[in-house]
């Protein structure tokens, strides 16, 4: 009973809250600001930038170093320098974001009026979330080992049980019944792999500063992941593996003169990595568009007057967070699912002669 | 469109942080983490192990003791039967030997007074002749010139006398 009062109250007084927003909104519009465009918003949400937005301040954001090799080398300078479009001479090269063009968003080079995009190894929003993902993995797994340094077979309780807990799961659920005795090999990096996405998923659903970056949605780290996942499935394959794919038990036809079992298997070793990037980047990009989108949905239905208003922003903030929670299971879920893939690929990579019916029922799954 | 063109910076990085991330934790934190977790494991499959196999040790020490007891009962019981066995044969015995050395006695009893009535009858005889033999002297006497069947009479008397006894 009490909780509904809370939620009933919270509901009227965003009713009211909301045109009172959207009216100052219409006062920054007046002094000059960029009129409000629902595909910008989205998409620059959804990106990298040079600098941290904060809350409640559209004018500054963290500074974040920009690190680019020009034309005459190495340029080191902070992003507050280069925001709002604004150009920057640094040792006589002028570097500007340009607002529009192929190169929106991305640090330029100005070369006699023309755009040169250069070696751009900036430590971007995106960057930096990465930095805070290993601190905050680091922080949360090292202090593991000390504990049971400390206190031998005992079990962690609170917070730290639940970190074992985590990792007890991945690695006694996927890993170990997946892998067998290949496990302590690889489980490693399919661990690292796990928790490396799923601090990254849930830090990117924190709207203010130390999370709110789009990592996971972004093609770049899936793809990282995936490519480890690939290097390390064919690094590590057996000979029969390899024979699986150049030579496959298929009648003679089918692999000469012209090889085609062959040119399937070996399109097949690139589908898997490019199947885990797109499901992971997809999925998190998903999520975190529609939270936005719901948000936006505000200022669209903003011109239809206050009481229309004032009900979108309840609908839209009931959903908004509705979806939010969806996202932290999806957070763990799509972790969980690349995590257990990896680990399918590499242990499809581990056949030897004797499994080779367990191979082709893995397939068949 | 940007968000599907991977950016170089952001992967050089993400490669960067990967592998410093994975260097870390593999050197420190994900061996010591796993090999707690089995040993765990097999720490507590051996307590269950263990704690089984003591149950079942403490079920059998006591089917064990009541096995015992139902043995030393029956033990008990055998011995007393048995003793109850050799009781009644030892009377049985005993009776047996009582009754043959009577037997015994008696027989012997029966011959001493076979033999004491042969020779008390023998002693009659003997004093029955000697009577006879007198009366017969003093018949003899009186009637010495008498008849034969005086004669006659006598012995026919001293054999009425001998087969009356």
């Amino acid at each position: 009973m009490k909780r509904l009062l809370i939620i009933t109250s919270l509901i009227i007084a965003s009713l009211f809250a909301a045109p009172a927003l959207l009216a100052a909104q219409d006062d920054h519009k007046a002094e000059g600001e960029s009129t409000f465009d629902p595909k910008e918003i989205i998409f620059d949400h959804l990106g990298d930038r040079y600098g941290w937005e904060v809350p409640f301040n559209h004018h500054h954001s963290i500074p974040l170093p920009v690190i680019v090799f020009a034309s005459d080398g190495l340029h080191i300078f902070s992003s507050a320098r280069i925001e709002h479009h604004q150009q920057y001479v640094d040792r006589g090269v002028t570097f500007v974001v340009p607002a529009e063009g192929p190169n929106e968003g991305k640090v330029v080079e100005m070369v006699d009026g023309q755009e040169v995009r250069p070696f751009d190894i900036s430590i971007t929003k995106n960057v930096c979330a990465l930095f805070i993902t290993l601190i905050v993995i680091c922080a949360i797994l090292l202090p593991l080992p000390r504990f049971y340094r400390r206190n031998g077979y005992k079990a962690p309780r609170k917070f730290l049980g639940a970190i074992e807990f985590l990792v007890e799961f991945v690695y006694n659920g996927v890993i170990k019944s997946i892998l067998g005795d290949r496990t302590a090999k690889f489980a490693p990096f399919l661990l690292t792999v796990f928790f490396f996405i799923f601090v990254m998923n849930l830090l990117g659903l924190i709207v203010i500063f130390p999370g709110g970056a789009n990592l996971t949605g972004n093609i770049a780290v899936t793809l990282v992941l995936a490519v480890l996942t690939f290097l390390v499935t064919n690094i590590f394959g057996t000979k029969h593996y390899w024979k699986e794919i150049f030579w496959p038990e298929v009648p003679l036809w089918l692999k000469f003169p012209i090889p085609i079992m062959p040119v399937i298997e070996i399109f097949g070793m690139f589908t898997k990595p490019a199947a885990l990037t797109v499901r992971l980047f997809a999925n998190m990009m998903g999520g975190h568009m529609i939270v936005i989108v719901l948000t936006l949905l505000i200022f669209i239905f903003a011109v239809f007057g206050e009481v229309v208003t004032g009900g979108t922003t309840v609908v839209s903030m009931l959903f908004s967070v509705f979806m939010l929670l969806i996202d932290v299971l999806v957070s763990f879920i799509q972790a969980y699912v690349f995590t257990m893939l990896s680990t399918i690929f590499i242990s499809l990579a581990q056949v030897h002669e004797e499994h080779h019916e367990h191979e082709s029922e893995a397939h068949q799954a | 469109m940007e968000l599907f063109t991977p950016d170089f910076g952001l992967v050089f990085w993400m490669f960067v942080a990967f592998a410093v991330l994975f260097f870390i934790l593999w050197k420190f934190a994900w061996p010591a983490i796993m090999n707690m977790v089995d040993k765990r494991a097999e720490l507590i499959d051996k307590g269950v192990e263990y704690a089984q196999n003591a149950k079942e040790q403490l079920d059998n020490a006591q089917l064990q003791a009541d096995n015992l007891m139902a043995d030393a009962r029956r033990q008990q019981a055998e011995i007393l039967r048995e003793a109850d066995r050799l009781k009644s044969q030892i009377i049985e015995e005993a009776k047996a030997d009582a009754r043959k050395a009577a037997a015994k006695e008696l027989d012997q009893a029966k011959l001493q007074i076979e033999q004491a009535r042969k020779e008390a009858e023998q002693n009659i005889r003997d004093e029955v002749s000697a009577f006879a033999l007198s009366i017969a002297q003093k018949v003899v006497r009186k009637q010495l010139g008498d008849s034969k069947a005086q004669t006659e009479l006598v012995d026919t008397l001293l054999d009425e006398i001998e087969t009356k006894n």
